[in-house]
């Protein structure tokens, strides 16, 4: 009578072989393509670049027909299953010619809240500055997770001979992780706390979440969303009253600014492939002009950056003059992303150019 | 004089790239940094061009540039008046880094007084990329006045 299931068997027979010495050793020679590779570290070690060469630096237009986790560039016995689990088996629907680049960079400048952030130096403000931060950063805290909640929705569709994207994409997910988390800290660590959710907020943050394909959600997200933010952690480290904003800001822009790139190289690479989705990319473009203008000017958003650049609350006309020209930066920079990815979206923009005059002396 | 220890100059930058060398560990700390950057100091005669190539924690390449059309084709400007390089270089030699209203993001993100150029946004972006290890490039400057 069997006592355990047929695998189990077949194990303990197999095993019974081997104590015979009756060995396999068929996989030592399964792969003689992608044997004997030679690599040459960078001068600042290992990249990704360095190992990907010959053989398996054969990326392929369409990922795995058998559609497994098998790595890209190995043998793949016949009968390996596949998880029915990849949709983005094309390319270019995630291909960026700079992921493998931004993945290296981005596991090297990698940082934490807990010791990188001069806490120390945090210190007792004036109340309506104190409020301004913790608005600001209320607002971040809220906005920042939509990019690690967009990538982690698509990473188990991708397939998996485009490994570079799927590590990139993992390491924009810790990143946000981290600017949520060092927003909240912020917030609260100096007397105050979280104040105002943005409602408007929730339209951009939808229409990511929402898009019906990778590229246009990752144009909404890594160029539109992204690039505007790249621009308020400017603005927020411009603003800093203390060291500690400063250093918050600026370790943030820095990871902004990879996340930016990978989505700018990304829609070069499938415009150039596919111009005919240009169209559909406008059109999402369209939906997230709308909703950021309507953020821009949501009080949560403008009066907290207005107070902090006019200096208080007693100058805060003053300080939302001096903001217009944040906004004109954000639009002009976005235009200008587009550009180099090959959409010519100036015709189509949907938002002025620039806040119209107010009346407000600077 | 182009001294080691007078900005701007060869010398001078190269100096700081001494320094960035010297303190490998604090960059290793932050990432490598691969861009080039132009630094260019606007006078009423013309302009004085540096051209940095900064490649994993180090700088590769230091050149005076007659015209920014020397320049490799990816690269981005940091540019600003004589004076105002001077200002932001005499602050970081007295405090040892930079105060609040003098890094290089405070001063470049109004355009004004020191502006971020270059042949395209993505560019421009990396200097934001790597923005930290920039501004710890420049601070270098007060170990090399202390020199």
């Amino acid at each position: 009578m069997t006592k355990y299931s047929a695998t189990v068997e077949d194990g303990i027979d197999g095993m019974r072989e081997m104590a015979k010495g009756n060995f396999n050793l068929r996989w030592m020679d399964s792969n003689p393509e992608g044997w004997g590779q030679e690599v040459t570290p960078s001068q600042d070690g290992l990249r990704l670049e360095n190992i990907e060469k010959g053989h398996y630096a054969k990326v392929p237009e369409f990922g795995s027909r058998h559609g497994s986790m098998a790595p890209r560039g190995c043998y793949v016995p016949d009968e390996t299953p596949g998880l029915d689990q990849y949709t983005l088996n094309e390319m270019s629907e995630v291909w960026s010619e700079n992921a493998a680049a931004l993945y290296d960079e981005a596991v090297v400048r990698q940082w934490n809240s807990v010791t990188d952030i001069p806490w120390h130096k945090l210190e007792k403000l004036p109340d309506d500055i104190e409020k301004s931060v913790c608005q600001m950063c209320t607002g971040l805290t809220e906005v920042e997770f939509v990019a690690g909640d967009m990538p982690a929705q698509w990473l188990h569709r991708i397939n998996h001979d485009f490994h570079e994207v799927k590590l990139f994409l993992a390491t924009q997910i810790m990143d946000e992780a981290r600017h949520m988390d060092v927003f909240r800290k912020r917030a609260l660590a100096n007397g105050g706390g979280l104040l105002s959710a943005s409602p408007a907020n929730q339209d951009l943050l939808g229409a990511i979440l929402t898009a019906g394909d990778y590229t246009t959600a990752s144009a909404l997200m890594h160029i539109f969303g992204e690039g505007f933010v790249l621009t308020l952690f400017r603005q927020g480290e411009f603003l800093a009253p203390t060291e500690v904003e400063k250093t918050i800001f600026r370790m943030c822009m820095q990871d902004e600014a990879r996340h930016v790139a990978y989505g700018v190289k990304h829609l070069q690479y499938l415009l150039e492939r596919h111009p005919e989705r240009e169209e559909e990319i406008h059109k999402v473009l369209d939906l997230g002009e709308q909703a950021i203008f309507a953020l821009t000017i949501e009080p949560q958003t403008s009066e907290p950056r207005a107070i902090l650049a006019g200096g208080g609350m007693d100058n805060i006309e003053l300080g939302l003059a001096r903001m217009a020209f944040i906004y004109q930066k954000q639009v002009k920079e976005y235009i200008s992303r587009l550009k180099v990815a090959g959409l010519d979206r100036l015709p189509r923009i949907t938002i002025p150019l620039e806040i119209p005059d107010l009346g407000l002396a600077a | 004089m182009t001294d080691a220890t007078t900005f701007p100059s060869e010398a001078w930058f190269t100096s700081l790239a001494d320094v960035m060398k010297q303190e490998r560990g604090a960059y290793e700390s932050l990432g490598s940094t691969d861009c080039t950057m132009v630094v260019q100091l606007d006078e009423a005669e013309g302009a004085d061009l540096f051209e940095l190539v900064f490649e994993s924690y180090g700088v590769e390449s230091i050149r005076c540039l007659k015209s920014i059309d020397e320049a490799a084709p990816d690269h981005f400007v940091v540019k600003a008046s004589r004076a105002v390089w001077q200002e932001m270089i005499d602050n970081i030699i007295s405090n040892g880094h930079p105060d609040l209203e003098h890094t290089l993001n405070f001063l470049t993100f109004p355009d004004d007084p020191m502006v971020v150029e270059g042949p395209d946004q993505l560019q421009i972006d990396a200097f934001f990329r790597y923005n930290q290890s920039l501004q710890l490039f420049f601070n270098g400057a007060a170990k090399v006045a202390a020199a």
